[in-house]
């Protein structure tokens, strides 16, 4: 299944929350049900902000950083939710490396 | 025709807004003194516009429509991202006709940026201009690019593009005296494990680069390169198209501290006009 659905449903509740008054913010539950093609797997990591589930999906990064800001975390707080996958691989060594 | 009567380029974290103490005060100090210094930069050579740059957070574009650089042509921008940001103000003022006109000389150059009416400049742009001008007066453009979706452009491509840009704005004739400013980076990752980390190696070896002819080694790092820096660290694209369209102007570095509490390498620098 194309992670586009789950990004596009992340990227609406984020949009929904922000541009909403203060009070009157969707939660995802509600965002979620508005016709997304999701499979039961992409469902249940949205409907639970699964940031760990997420990010081993493939959502885009920006999405992931724009959920944990939304969900309270401030800075790099929110790190242990990603530790269970691993950071990309380094491919190159770069030359700016001094060890 | 206009002139570039200020030129910098600063790091932009949200933490600098919302919570500026969170970080040693020592190095927010020397971050923020960088930022005063061009501010009042600006203020004596009292620029009638000014043109960022800054990366796309899928705040004004997203993957339905993602463009590698996009033009702000409205007359006035909302910004939602103000108010979390904890901003006094939320409307920016646009400068339209000089995004037509930035628009249309691109285009002359053969590059094809999206336009939009409906821009939303979010922290990446409201960090750095709310220092430049914290009363909300000064008219801008915003311009993003894509800097975290690939296939992205080159280093060598972001400096191309300054000096384009560079054309394009001298040769502008409805106003004289216009700031051109570039916001992101320096190093940091977002939404994946390392976040939180910083590539110091990398800010130091970058801004040596960035202030020597044509950025000395910098165009000839690959795109998978530069990644290895961090998945934010793409924003320096913004770094390396002012350098371009102020080839030949001497660079100044006047702060660096990597601040971890912000997360983010955060540098400013400044051209001689």
């Amino acid at each position: 299944m194309s992670i586009y659905q789950v990004q596009k449903c992340l990227y609406d509740y984020l949009r929904a929350r922000e541009h909403a008054p203060k009070g009157e913010q969707p939660d995802i539950a509600t965002v979620a049900a508005q016709g997304y093609d999701l499979d039961d797997e992409e469902r249940k990591a949205v409907e639970g902000l699964d940031l760990g589930t997420l990010y081993a999906m493939g959502t885009h990064p920006v999405i992931i950083n724009g959920l944990a800001r939304n969900m309270g975390y401030r800075k790099a707080d929110y790190r242990p939710l990603l530790a269970g996958s691993m950071p990309p691989e380094r491919k190159v060594k770069p030359r700016w490396l001094k060890s | 025709m206009a002139e570039i009567v200020t030129a910098y380029c600063a790091s932009h974290a949200p933490m600098q807004a919302v919570d500026p103490e969170s970080a040693p005060k020592e190095q927010a100090d020397k971050f923020f003194a960088g930022l005063e210094h061009v501010r009042n930069q600006a203020e004596r050579a009292r620029p009638q516009a000014v043109v960022m740059l800054s990366g796309e957070h899928f705040t004004s574009y997203f993957l339905d429509a993602l463009p590698q650089l996009g033009v702000g042509l409205a007359e006035k921008y909302q910004t939602p991202s103000a108010r979390w940001l904890r901003m006094e103000h939320s409307v920016l003022p646009g400068e339209q006709k000089l995004g037509e006109h930035i628009v249309a000389g691109l285009v002359e150059r053969n590059l094809w940026p999206a336009l939009s009416y409906e821009m939303e400049p979010d922290h990446g742009f409201l960090t750095v201009y709310d220092q430049l001008d914290p009363t909300w007066q000064l008219p801008l453009v915003p311009m993003v690019l894509n800097c975290t979706t690939p296939p992205l452009i080159t280093l060598r491509q972001s400096y191309e593009f300054g000096i384009a840009m560079g054309d394009v704005l001298r040769s502008y004739q409805g106003l004289e005296r216009v700031a051109f400013v570039g916001g992101g980076g320096l190093c940091h990752f977002v939404g994946e494990p390392r976040i939180g980390d910083i590539d110091e190696d990398f800010e130091r070896w970058f801004l040596e680069e960035l202030g020597k002819p044509d950025c000395g080694e910098l165009l000839d790092v690959p795109n998978d390169e530069l990644m290895e820096a961090g998945n934010g660290t793409g924003e320096v694209r913004a770094w390396v198209a002012l350098a371009g369209a102020m080839r030949g102007h001497e660079m100044k570095l006047l702060s660096y501290e990597a601040i971890y509490e912000w997360i983010i390498g955060m540098a400013v620098v400044t051209w001689t006009p």
